[in-house]
């Protein structure tokens, strides 16, 4: 039952993280593709969906030939003393990456929303883009930034197969799906049942909260 | 106190074109004409939201768009008050907030002022969505106010209230005009507003000037 | 406001970054060891007697062995390898990863035929997998032959005796020899073949078959130390204790065949 606990303790906490990780990125990267148009867009909007359409393990094997210590980012972060595969860093690194285009689907969505009306006056109001960016256009999309966001924390929470071959399953890095995975391959049915309880009743009290975060919206 | 306006520029391509090559002192310079006319798109030009294809726009000593030149300031260094049509409120912004959004640390009008010109104290902690038509029009002349402006756009500024409102909203230009000594550029499709508040028109037929002379 | 947030998450991104063994004997020491799935319950067992025994951790990281694979070609910290398929040993060593000479043939499998034990099919024993082929028998659990090491034996095996043709269509294949049991036990399918480590661990499936050693393809579970190792000795260690009688009775206990001299 400990064990239980400690895991479902750990994956929420490595998903909160992960989700403050890909908050900054994500809204960028939505408010980019929703504004602008410029050369190598199709790129980026690719790249952003590709975890969304590869299996989990493709897009596990790639980011480790990246920060695996025989990759290019990898070799540089071993330089540093960092290392990723097989840390919680590994983790949130695959958590982050995987619920990124959840966060820039719905976040691109509340800023496509935002009628650029408004922050065509705040500019004639005197206010630079960036200043217009966070007083206007952020406050404006807020809904599709938290969809987006709980979108991610969701799917953070219940990432494997990119989870496992970046972070492993290792006892300080197992996450719940990873440690269902074990114990279901180990026969041990009952931790795997327990195990599952736990995931069922958090993703129901997630869905609660967003429910009660989007009614709150409503003036 | 008259301000020099030069209005020297071409917007646009193909099917509408809006052409403009005056120069005029005048304290509110009106633009007259029939909806479709071009009159917002003057307004829009001014406050750097649309970009001639080439001319020259000063306001007040200010060049704010200059092709020859390469000047084209960006509507956050135009410091013109842009009252649009439908007012832009920000909706998630109380009044206060509103009209205090680009004041910055040190406002040319202070607040007091213009809470008193436009009759608004009491309603500062007011939600945008519980004002009235016409308090909606009287907070979003504050705001382009407290910002400083040199100049005040003025779209239509009372196109979309009732007759008795619009008598009662009326003064209130007039006295911005006086008190505060702000030029304005106004536009509107009515003759009688135009009559009291301007001292030059510019009538606008399909974009191009017909008619650009002192009002009586 | 992202100013004052980004120490935060530098913070919180470098503290991600240190962490340790879960189970601790001796938090300083301890090696890392990455092994396949399907022995992960001898394994455990065996890796407490050690970390009791000599007081340095065993870290185990269990998963399938092309993932474990995946994870050393790209550069991962691991101590030592076992894998259940020698084909994903022999990518390790191709990469230089491990010395051609160093993988030890540890241990062996066998496969088994099973069926639902609540069944209303006829219990006992086959005296062939050609049973197999009778329509009752509408379809059959293997692991997933494209990838799956126990249905790539699988295959093999049903191809050595000619019966690959005849049963193909009425292949089911799984994620994982394991699944490919779960869904023999709730009767989903009529039959599956798997490994006899893995049919002994449920009373679900009834054991119908036994594929003689002889018969059918070699099952070998390798074992190496990686050249890398943070600590080789200890890793040696413990394979060298893996080899051990003691050990042996462990792994048999599981049904695992012992190879090592």
């Amino acid at each position: 039952m400990n064990d239980v606990v400690s895991v479902a303790l750990f994956t929420i906490g490595m998903a909160s993280v992960a989700t403050l990780v890909m908050l900054p990125a994500g809204i960028a990267m939505a408010w980019v593709l929703a504004r602008h148009s410029f050369p190598g867009r199709v790129v980026l909007e690719t790249l952003v969906s590709l975890p969304l359409v590869l299996p989990p393990v493709a897009t596990g094997l790639i980011l480790i030939a990246i920060v695996g210590r025989r990759g290019p980012v990898g070799a540089l972060l071993e330089w540093v003393g960092i290392e990723v595969m097989f840390t919680r860093l590994g983790v949130v690194l695959a958590m982050s990456v995987m619920g990124l285009p959840l966060l820039v689907r719905a976040a691109r969505a509340g800023f496509e929303q935002v009628d650029q009306r408004q922050e065509q006056i705040a500019a004639t109001l005197g206010a630079r883009p960036v200043h217009v960016f966070f007083t206007v256009s952020l406050p404006l999309a807020r809904r599709g930034v938290i969809a987006g966001a709980l979108l991610g924390f969701s799917r953070a929470l219940g990432e494997f197969g990119a989870t496992i071959m970046v972070a492993g399953a290792l006892p300080s890095t197992r996450t719940i799906a990873v440690a269902i995975y074990t114990y279901t391959e180990t026969g041990q049915q009952q931790a795997a049942a327990g195990m599952l309880a736990v995931a069922a009743a958090i993703a129901c009290a997630s869905l609660v909260l967003s429910n009660r975060l989007g009614a709150s919206q409503t003036c | 106190m008259l301000t020099s306006f030069t209005f020297d520029f071409c917007l646009g391509e193909g099917e509408f074109v809006l052409e403009i090559h005056e120069e005029i002192e005048a304290r509110v310079v009106a633009v007259f004409g029939v909806s479709g006319a071009g009159k917002t798109s003057v307004l829009e030009s001014l406050a750097g939201l649309r970009t001639p294809r080439r001319g020259r726009i000063r306001i007040g000593g200010r060049t704010l768009f200059d092709t020859d030149a390469d000047v084209d300031l960006p509507p956050y260094a135009r410091r013109v008050g842009y009252v649009p049509q439908d007012l832009a409120l920000f909706p998630h912004l109380n009044v206060r907030r509103n009209i205090l959004y680009g004041a910055g640390a040190k406002p040319v009008f202070a607040l007091t002022q213009v809470l008193r010109l436009l009759e608004l104290d009491g309603l500062l902690e007011r939600q945008v969505s519980r004002l009235s038509g016409g308090e909606r029009q009287r907070v979003a002349l504050a705001r382009a106010l407290m910002a400083s402006p040199s100049v005040l756009l003025l779209d239509e500024p009372l196109a979309a209230l009732d007759t008795g409102l619009r008598a009662r909203i009326l003064p209130y230009l007039k006295r911005i005009r006086d008190e505060l000594t702000i030029p304005m550029v106004y536009v509107s499709h009515a003759k009688e507003e135009v009559r009291a508040v301007a001292d030059w028109v510019l009538v606008l037929d399909r974009g191009r000037v017909v008619r650009s002379a002192a009002e009586v | 406001m992202l100013r004052r947030l980004s120490p935060v998450l530098l913070g919180l991104v470098l503290a991600c970054s240190s962490d340790g063994p879960g189970n601790v004997a001796s938090p300083n020491a301890f090696i890392r060891v990455s092994a396949a799935i399907s022995v992960s319950e001898p394994l455990q067992v065996l890796a407490r007697g050690f970390e009791q025994e000599t007081g340095t951790s065993v870290e185990l990281n269990l998963a399938g062995s092309s993932t474990l694979a995946a994870q050393l070609l790209a550069g991962a910290h691991v101590d030592l390898f076992l894998s259940a398929d020698t084909r994903q040993m022999d990518r390790v060593v191709a990469d230089g990863l491990i010395p051609s000479s160093a993988p030890i043939n540890l241990l062996s499998n066998r496969l088994v035929v099973v069926v639902p034990s609540a069944g209303f099919l006829p219990s006992g024993r086959f005296e062939s997998p050609a049973v197999l082929t009778d329509p009752l028998f509408r379809r059959i659990a293997i692991g997933d032959p494209a990838g799956v090491p126990a249905g790539v034996y699988a295959r093999a095996y049903l191809k050595s005796i000619s019966l690959w043709g005849a049963l193909s269509e009425r292949m089911v294949p799984t994620r994982s020899v394991r699944a490919a049991l779960a869904i023999v036990e709730v009767g989903e399918v009529d039959a599956g073949i798997v490994y006899r480590t893995d049919a002994r661990t449920t009373d679900g499936v009834q054991i119908v078959f036994d594929v003689a050693a002889e018969d059918g393809p070699a099952i070998v579970y390798s074992a190496a130390v990686l050249s890398g190792a943070r600590d080789p000795d200890t890793a040696e260690h413990f394979l060298s204790f893996l080899q051990r009688p003691a050990s042996g009775a462990v792994f048999d206990e599981a049904g695992f065949v012992l190879l090592s001299p």
